[in-house]
């Protein structure tokens, strides 16, 4: 095991004000960044300062404050392009990585998709990449076909290659999976797809968070993700999408700031990323991303996702030496998402017991009902380290559950 | 209205500290057992949805009593389940119909999250939709 020398996780840890606080008299320790990670100081300073002091409508006003206020709004979109190697009329502001997907299921689906056309995703999604499709099943008469995973969680990309058949119009994968942690092979997938001529959609909300992405070098169509998940607030998401393909696409929502005119006779909608983003945007909440994508771009993606991958190396180790232990996910590629279930000890029971130790992690099914059921289980317990965790916090989760292994006698 | 194990759930609850009611619940979740739940009735027709584990409730009437045994395959959600079904069995339809969430924080008093308290209002609002009250 490399240690990071570098890397000056309690540095990181003094900007993130949450951290220092207890629950039940105990130090938190935050194991559930996957589901949302916490903010750094500046992020929240941004936020505060723009309502404090720069705050009015964007792309509207011919006063100051407007102009201000939209300068920081697309400086904060000029941010997300150069941290994903984009240029700003590609990257288009939602509600999050759920909005993003249902943006493209609507406004892909009503240009590109009829009645009998194919969508491949696959077993491992999180519902926001399965649900929509299946909403264009009902609405559309589309086919949804899964791509099926093996027990250790990786993508068979055998199966893939062979439902990519003439009638599959798009692709819509998870570049990392949100319960395992699987990394998949999304050069491979994307390349196998567009030989066939068919775009592909990634879903980025694990993915953008553990390491560099550059949409470019990946040549992908579409890539969503959500600013919660990037220590930036809730609220606020994105959508890449490669600028001829989004201009193919009708609005998602009519309203205010996405036209050019509006007569009553009809109307004529702005090229995209306005087209996509009809009515007041979240103003500070996409400044609030702008500032999160500043600091993690400061420490360096790569640094944090070498530091996780410590993490995460440490706590498989360590916690596959509880006996009855189950690692859920074992794919050769995995970054810092971590499912495990004790035999005979409900997820649950583990969860609550750690819970009481201080150590927060999530438990259930994640939001991927059917990648549970194909892995074998029901629920699992689900540990993720941020940048911000550190190996006695790796330990602590470790000694809360071999803690509840005594108290529920497994 | 009888409800002498509740009023002995509450009174118990209320002497513990934040860790021993925990330790109280799991207790009660290891030695809920002593009417099994029988395996047949672990249907989804008896499920509970919208819970973190599952939880089954099944429903009887008897002269015009109603009574009610619970399972889940989490231990601490079956301390949980056998309380609550414990307190809330043996009562009549207008009985059943008064119990509200006050009665419920009695047998939580802060040792759960309010997540689990909310789950323990579903289980109450499950067993008066299964008596029909």
């Amino acid at each position: 095991m490399t240690s990071n020398l570098a890397y000056d996780v309690q540095k990181i840890r003094a900007d993130f004000p949450i951290l220092s606080r207890e629950v039940y008299g105990k130090p938190l320790v935050f194991l559930d960044s996957a589901a949302s990670a916490q903010k750094p100081r500046q992020v929240i300073s941004a936020m505060v300062d723009v309502m404090e002091n720069d705050y009015a409508n964007v792309h509207r006003g011919a006063h100051y404050l407007s102009q201000v206020a939209t300068d920081h709004f697309e400086s904060a979109r000029e941010k997300v392009a150069r941290f994903i190697n984009a240029t700003e009329d590609e990257v288009i502001f939602t509600r999050g990585g759920t909005e993003s997907m249902n943006l493209v299921a609507s406004c892909f689906g009503q240009a590109h998709l009829k009645g009998g056309d194919q969508v491949v995703t696959s077993v491992m999604e999180h519902h926001a990449n399965i649900v929509p499709w299946q909403m264009l099943e009902g609405s559309k008469g589309i086919e949804v076909l899964f791509v099926p995973v093996d027990e250790r969680g990786v993508l068979d990309m055998a199966a893939f290659e062979a439902l990519l058949g003439p009638k599959v119009k798009l692709v819509s994968l998870a570049h990392v999976s949100n319960v395992l942690g699987t990394v998949n092979p999304v050069e491979d997938i994307i390349a196998l797809a567009h030989s066939k001529g068919i775009p592909v959609m990634l879903d980025g909300c694990q993915g953008i968070t553990h390491g560099s992405v550059d949409v470019k070098a990946l040549d992908v169509d579409f890539y969503v993700f959500s600013g919660h998940k990037l220590y930036g607030p809730s609220g606020i998401g994105v959508l890449y999408g490669k600028k001829g393909l989004l201009n193919s696409m009708p609005p998602y929502q009519g309203g205010g700031d996405m036209i050019e005119t509006v007569t009553l006779e009809g109307t004529t909608f702005k090229e995209a990323p306005h087209r996509f983003e009809a009515g007041t945007p979240a103003i500070v909440e996409a400044i609030g991303l702008g500032a999160a994508i500043d600091y993690v771009s400061e420490v360096g993606m790569d640094a944090i996702a070498a530091h996780e991958t410590l993490l995460l190396e440490q706590a498989m180790a360590k916690l596959s030496a509880i006996e009855g232990m189950q690692l859920i996910g074992t794919a050769p590629n995995k970054v810092s998402v971590l499912s495990f279930n004790v035999e005979g000890i409900h997820p649950l029971d583990i969860a609550t017991v750690l819970d009481r130790q201080g150590v927060a992690v999530r438990v259930g099914q994640h939001c991927a009902e059917p990648l549970i059921k194909a892995m074998g289980y029901e629920a699992t317990v689900r540990a993720s380290f941020g940048m911000y965790n550190t190996l006695e916090e790796v330990d602590k989760l470790v000694a809360g559950v071999e803690k509840a292994k005594k108290m529920f006698g497994a | 209205m009888s409800m002498e194990l509740y009023q002995e759930y509450a009174d118990a609850l209320d002497m513990l500290d934040d860790d021993m009611r925990f330790e109280y619940i799991i207790d009660l979740g290891k030695t809920a057992n002593e009417v099994p739940f029988p395996e047949d009735f672990m249907r989804d027709e008896n499920l509970m949805h919208g819970c973190m584990s599952r939880v089954w409730i099944i429903h009887t009437v008897n002269d015009g009593k109603h009574n009610f045994i619970g399972e889940s395959d989490a231990v601490i959600v079956k301390g949980l389940v056998s309380m609550m079904t414990k307190s809330f069995s043996g009562l009549t339809s207008e009985e059943l119909a008064g119990i509200t969430l006050d009665h419920v924080r009695k047998l939580n008093l802060g040792a759960l999250t309010t997540q689990r308290q909310v789950g323990m209002m579903a289980m109450l609002k499950h067993m008066q939709k299964l008596a029909a009250v």
